[in-house]
């Protein structure tokens, strides 16, 4: 029964971090309708980059997150402006292939710069857990689900209370009416994209902690967001948040009690089930089919 | 008035394309077969095609391999060559790949039609690569992949250079746990391994090996390669509280295991890994030097043994890195080489053929021992046991290899 | 003998035979170039699986990124098999193949029911799921200990040279095949579903069946590779097997060499191949290959999304202009009657109206927004039903409903004695129902003749594999095209058309299905007065032999002339019918709609168009 509890709560620190990770995901896709596979390929970049920084200065990772938002919110930037704005209004499937395409090119620049090893940060703390009771917290993990959470909290407060958060939203439910009424298309699409970006730089800060990682990681990544995103349906942020904790103890609960081999299966098979019963997922909007051309 | 834009072909310009065509083939016309022996110069280098996984999940082995094959070579070179000739290793990267590991070798012997060939590491990447060898009616001495599905194929041509396949290769710590008395027996074991064709013989063979003295089952766990995150793992193991844990290792998982034991702070009466804790400095600093003390591993290869060549070799690797103690996997490339030359020295030819059929007749001496193989290529001798102690490694089994009478036993818990 | 070759060294098909040729004679001249041979039969390999792919994301503009699943089901298929019965693998292919058709129809079934943006991530998931099962499934697979098959039987020396004739033919084969399904109405159905999917429903198309045999076609021969390059490869792994990597290569030497055209993926296959070799040799091996990839396919997508061949062709047309041609304003729509195959039953004079359409009470709400409320609506057969109302009062959702874009959320609507409100768009089409669109929906990448061919009057396989360019429905198509005055367009793009030459064709495709009831949607928009007299003339010559239109417009003079009766909607229902005259007064109507002014003075409002007309050139 402890030993379910302990599960339970791993579990459920791990889908915070899902949480912030499949969040960016989500944000970009509701704004622009563009799947952004090389979202894993972008945790990936800033985990390797956060590992350097805390090998050459020790400071804290988590703290690095701090820097690795304003970072990951340049290249983000950056990479709207000279790639991703280039594909203009082409299909959903040209974009997965031009992310694909971004998130190869990325790995293969890991790979040539930082070698193909794998690395992972260990602070002070690494090996520490808090104890209550007869259950085990690591210390990493509960420090990594807080900065997610506080993370996701600044995401909700910049999305509902900022000018720039209801234009993004406003964007994203209806481009046409929101340029309407002067809000700045692409402006809005490179600021989602750089958030959304940003938002990788702390989950891959995190990552650096919490899993060793190679270039080669972001399959991995990429497959568990998708199904995070899919299931909570894209473009919702609360649905993201609440795909991330459900799938997160589904992954911890398969890897515990039945094979940790059928673990990895869960996030394909949520993919596939939820695209074809239920395609908008648990939150998101369904589309009118005679508008889309 | 329509005007189709013209799509049609002069007619000259097809004939005079086709004349081009046929002249430039007919120019470029015929080849040798790959059979055809080649006029040896001299001083003309005896070049050896190696690919290693250099990157990838399987650096860290991978690179010790090269280092161990660079020695030799050194070695080599220094006492004149091989049959006279210096020796040159053309070494590439197969980044842990099955596919890639294929092409190069195929590339090695087709294209760049090297003289000789020596293993890459592990057995998943030994599996294709011996079968292209093998195609190609060439030797193939490999330091890893002791996997028994890499005998059952009836090849002739291929060699392990260790002392036994990955099935025996327990049997040294099993022997240990009988040797000692029934009531400090451990009474419990917790089994988490890879999916490697090598490490899953190995513990698989040791389980039911302890279950049939008796030893209880509390978890036997199968993960996938690419698993990163021990923790579900650990925590599962210490909810169950076994005296043992044995694990199959390459060597990330068995740093990561450690660390996530010791997060969740669970310490077994003994730890057996399979190849992570051969990893000399690389280990102990992933663990920690403090955690160190008390692991079992089996190993083909001890530093201090007493086998000939053995000193040199040790000497050697540590001028040319870095005062650093040779890993096994080292050991085990510069092995494999010491069988390449052995055979080639004795039948005073590269002639394929009679290289692979005087190892199946010879004993090899080499750094692990002596060696020796059946019809398979699986070689006949057994492990040994060693254990950190202290900082450092030392053989605990079978005692006429121990470098020490101490066992470590309980493991202390973690610091 | 001499006209032999005379044919196969004309045009185009010389270079495909000189090309061909090369390939074939490369290991007889050269027997022992094993590594030369080993990288074109890789090429070949790459190729058979892209000009497969392109069957499916090509043609019909589904992405996979999971195709290479195909050849690891035929790969596992055939060792599997060899593993138990040691049978040579190479015999084993047609099994290969029939695998992978099996596995492409339970998940095409499955996943391509419905139109599907998610298709390429969903084709992602199966591609990875499919390493999990194979890498787990240990008692069938052996799961990551791999499989072994015995070596090849032949001698070393020649290793590589039946594998590379096995892999080439398999090329030519699959490449035939594809260019048998461009030629027929299967392949314009699968470039009309890429176009625009909804059209492709409208007009006959079965889409779901239609993209689920793609599928299928796309698996086959891959399936059969499979089975060979195991016997090449002589070891297979659920990750070496299952590779995303591979999927990428295959996109990838599509879109390189021309997605959708015949021979681009042979040329993107080879091209990719051995560039990715000397990268392998020259650019420090496996280290920059992902890395070469991944730039590779970003700068394609965005800088060469056609790819070699048709970016090559358009070059070469452009220097070899084409000089466009004007409508023949006279000859449209005046060469005489059409006569329809299906001789339609006329109503006879004086018996009861038939209804022929029935709209029975239904609603169709989108959020908040009530765009079609409770509306009763019929046509009778025979009729020319105008339908008349503001923008916005829900015309065009009526018709979408009645066409089968969408479902009502209540109501029923019956069309010939049968209810069809829950019938999908082809079988409506199927049934008789056809219709234009307000604005036209044609199939940029096809010609104007192959635009109308496209359509499929019937669910019948044979019409499906009919071919699409000569023969009976291609000399149907050319008949409407002379019609409506397109004829000397027949083999023109599409795209080159004016806005009045693309409501011809469109008109040319709906007859096309000869349908019972023709929906046109603001048919004289856009065109000119003459022309829409003409096309007024054609309405009535149709009627004449039993078609019934319904008919939006807001061209109230020609409603007004031309339909009996007349039908006003106004926010979601139907709020008068009857003939043109009391339409004209009612005064709801005038309300609602034509305004005041109208009953006044119409003669006034018209007099501005009837001074135009004395304007050439227009």
């Amino acid at each position: 029964m402890e030993h379910l509890v302990q599960s339970l709560i791993l579990g459920l620190l791990i889908g915070g971090v899902y949480a912030l990770m499949a969040s960016g995901l989500t944000l970009v896709f509701g704004v622009m309708r563009i799947i952004n596979v090389a979202h894993g390929a972008l945790l990936i970049a800033s985990a390797m980059i956060t590992w350097y920084i805390w090998r050459a200065t020790g400071i804290d990772p988590f703290l690095i997150a701090i820097l690795m938002t304003f970072l990951m919110f340049g290249v983000g930037w950056l990479l709207y402006r000279t790639v991703i704005s280039r594909i203009g209004a082409a299909s959903v499937s040209m974009s997965v292939l031009l992310t694909f395409g971004l998130a190869l090119t990325i790995e293969g620049l890991l790979n040539v710069f930082a070698g193909n090893k794998f690395r992972s940060a260990t602070p002070s703390y690494f090996d520490q857990s808090f104890r209550l009771g007869g259950l085990i917290f690591p210390k990493t993990q509960v420090y990594g689900a807080t900065v997610a959470l506080v993370m996701l909290a600044a995401l909700y407060f910049i999305l509902s209370k900022t000018w720039t958060g209801r234009a993004i939203r406003a964007t994203s439910q209806n481009p046409t009416s929101a340029a309407l009424i002067g809000v700045s298309a692409t402006g809005v699409a490179a600021l989602a994209f750089a958030i959304g970006t940003a938002t990788a730089g702390v989950g891959g800060s995190i990552l650096s902690v919490l899993y060793p990682f190679f270039p080669a990681s972001h399959y991995d990544w990429i497959s568990r967001l998708l199904g995070i995103v899919v299931l909570g349906g894209m473009g919702s942020l609360p649905g993201a948040f609440v795909a991330a904790l459900l799938l997160g103890l589904a992954e911890t609960l398969t890897a515990t009690y039945i094979s940790l081999q059928w673990a990895t299966l869960v996030f394909y098979m949520t993919i596939l089930v939820v695209l074809l019963v239920r395609p908008q997922g648990l939150f998101g909007s369904q589309l009118r089919e005679d508008v889309a051309a | 008035m329509n005007k189709i834009s013209g799509r049609s072909f002069n007619r000259r310009k097809i004939f005079g394309l086709t004349v081009i065509a046929a002249a430039a083939l007919t120019v470029a016309a015929c080849g040798s077969p790959a059979t055809s022996s080649k006029a040896a110069v001299a001083t003309a280098p005896t070049v050896i095609g190696i690919s290693l996984p250099l990157t990838g999940d399987f650096s860290q082995p991978g690179t010790q391999a090269q280092r161990g094959y660079e020695v030799w070579r050194d070695m080599v070179n220094a006492n004149g060559g091989l049959l006279g000739h210096p020796v040159e290793l053309k070494i590439t990267d197969d980044a842990s790949n099955q596919d890639t590991a294929v092409a190069d070798y195929t590339r090695l012997i087709t294209q760049d039609k090297v003289d000789l060939l020596l293993g890459t590491f592990s057995s998943l990447l030994n599996f294709p690569a011996s079968a292209v060898a093998e195609k190609n009616g060439m030797l193939y001495v490999e330091p890893a992949g002791g996997a028994p599905t890499m005998f059952t194929r009836g090849f002739k041509y291929l060699f392990f250079a260790q002392p036994a396949v990955a099935s025996a290769q327990a049997d040294v710590f099993v022997n240990w746990i009988k040797s000692l008395p029934v009531d400090t027996r451990p009474k419990s074991a917790a089994y988490a391994t890879q999916d490697d064709p090598f490490t899953r013989p190995v513990i698989e063979s040791m389980q039911s090996q302890l279950e049939a003295l008796g030893i209880k089952t509390l978890y036997s766990k199968v993960y996938p390669a690419e698993t990163s995150n021990f923790q579900t793992v650990a925590s599962a193991i210490a909810a169950k509280k076994p005296d043992i844990i044995a694990q199959g290792a390459v060597f990330e998982d068995g740093v990561s295991l450690v660390r996530s034991l010791r997060q969740v702070g669970y310490s077994p009466k003994a730890l057996f890994q399979t190849s992570a804790p051969g990893n000399g400095s690389q280990y102990s600093t992933g663990v920690g030097a403090a955690n160190t003390e008390g692991v079992f591993y089996t190993v083909s290869w001890n530093e201090k043994a007493n086998t000939p060549l053995n000193k040199e070799f040790v000497a050697a690797y540590a001028q040319k890195y870095n005062n650093e103690v040779p890993a096994e996997d080292a050991a085990d490339a510069f092995a494999a080489a010491q069988i390449l030359q052995k055979a080639v020295e004795s039948v005073g030819s590269i002639d394929q053929t009679k290289l692979a059929d005087w190892l199946h007749a010879n004993t090899v001496e080499t750094i692990l021992g002596p060696l020796s193989w059946d019809a398979t290529g699986a070689p006949q001798s057994s492990f040994i046991l060693a254990q950190w102690q202290s900082g450092s490694v030392e053989i605990v089994a079978p005692s006429a290899a121990a470098t020490t009478t101490t066992v470590v036993y309980p493991k202390p818990a973690w610091k | 003998m001499i006209s032999l070759v005379r044919a196969l060294f004309s045009g185009r098909r010389a270079l495909v035979v000189i090309f061909v040729g090369v390939l074939i004679l490369y290991p007889v001249i050269r027997p022992y170039d094993i590594y030369q041979q080993t990288i074109l039969l890789l090429a070949f390999l790459l190729a058979v699986q892209s000009v497969s792919w392109n069957i499916i994301s090509g043609y019909a503009g589904y992405i996979s990124l999971g195709h290479s699943a195909f050849l690891g089901l035929g790969a596992y298929t055939a060792a599997i098999i060899a593993m138990h019965t040691g049978v040579n693998p190479i015999l084993l292919a047609p099994i290969g193949g029939l695998v992978a058709v099996l596995a492409a129809l339970v998940l095409g079934s499955i996943v391509l029911r419905r139109r599907s943006h998610a298709f390429v991530i969903i084709t992602i998931a199966l591609l990875l799921s499919a390493q999990a099962i194979v890498t787990n499934w240990k008692s069938l697979t052996n799961g990551s200990d791999g499989i072994t098959l015995a070596l090849p039987s032949w001698s070393r020396d020649i290793q590589a040279i039946p594998f590379y004739y096995l892999f080439l033919l398999l090329m030519l084969i699959t490449v035939v095949f594809s260019a048998q399904i461009r030629k027929r109405k299967f392949g314009t159905a699968l470039l009309a579903i890429r176009e625009d999917e909804g059209k492709a429903a409208a007009i006959g198309v079965n889409t779901s069946f239609t993209k689920i045999v793609a599928f299928c076609c796309s698996a086959f021969f891959i399936g059969m590779a499979g089975a060979v390059y195991a016997y090449f490869i002589t070891f297979l792994n659920p990750i070496g097997m299952f590779n995303i990597l591979g999927s990428v290569m295959i996109v990838l030497a599509a879109l390189i060499g021309g997605r959708g055209t015949l021979w681009g993926p042979v040329v993107g296959a080879i091209v990719l191949q051995i560039a990715g070799e000397a990268a392998n040799v020259y650019g420090g091996g496996s280290d920059t290959r992902v890395l070469l990839l991944g730039i590779t396919l970003v700068l394609v997508v965005l800088f060469m999304p056609k790819g070699l061949l048709p970016t090559f062709e358009a070059w070469w047309l452009r220097r070899h202009q084409v000089t466009v041609e004007f409508t023949n304003q006279i000859g449209a729509l005046g060469k005489g009657r059409l006569e329809f195959q299906n001789k339609l039953k006329l109503p006879t004079p004086g018996a009861e109206p038939v209804t022929l359409l029935d709209v029975r009470g239904v609603s169709k709400s989108f959020g908040g927004l009530t765009a079609v409320n409770n509306a009763d609506l019929r046509v009778q057969a025979g009729s020319i039903t105008g339908l008349i109302g503001p923008n916005g009062s829900g015309k065009t959702t009526l018709f979408n409903l009645i066409t089968g874009v969408m479902p009502p959320d209540k109501g029923e609507i019956w069309f010939d004695g049968k209810r069809i409100d829950r019938l999908k768009p082809w079988e409506r089409g199927h049934r008789g129902l056809g219709r234009t669109f307000q604005v036209t929906r044609l199939f940029n990448s096809m010609s104007v003749l192959e635009n109308v061919v496209a359509p499929l009057p019937d669910a019948a396989w044979r019409t499906l594999l009919s071919s699409a360019v000569s023969g009976h429905e291609a000399d149907r198509a050319r008949h409407l095209l002379d019609y409506v005055g397109l004829a000397s367009f027949a083999d023109q793009s599409v795209g080159t058309l004016s806005y009045g030459q693309r409501k011809l064709v469109e008109l040319a495709q709906v007859l096309m299905m000869e349908p019972r009831l023709i929906l046109l949607d603001e048919p004289a928009s856009g065109i000119n007065p003459s022309l829409v007299e003409k096309l007024a003339g054609v309405i009535r010559d149709l009627n004449s032999q039993g078609v019934s239109f319904l008919i939006v417009e807001h061209n109230i003079p020609m409603v007004l002339k031309l339909c009996d009766p007349v039908i006003v909607f106004s926010r979601g229902s139907a709020i008068a019918e009857g003939k043109p005259d009391d339409i004209r007064r009612d005064p709801l109507v005038l309300d609602a709609y034509l305004g005041d002014e109208w009953k006044e003075a119409p003669a006034a409002h018209l007099r501005p168009v009837t001074e135009l007309r004395n304007i050439r050139g227009v």
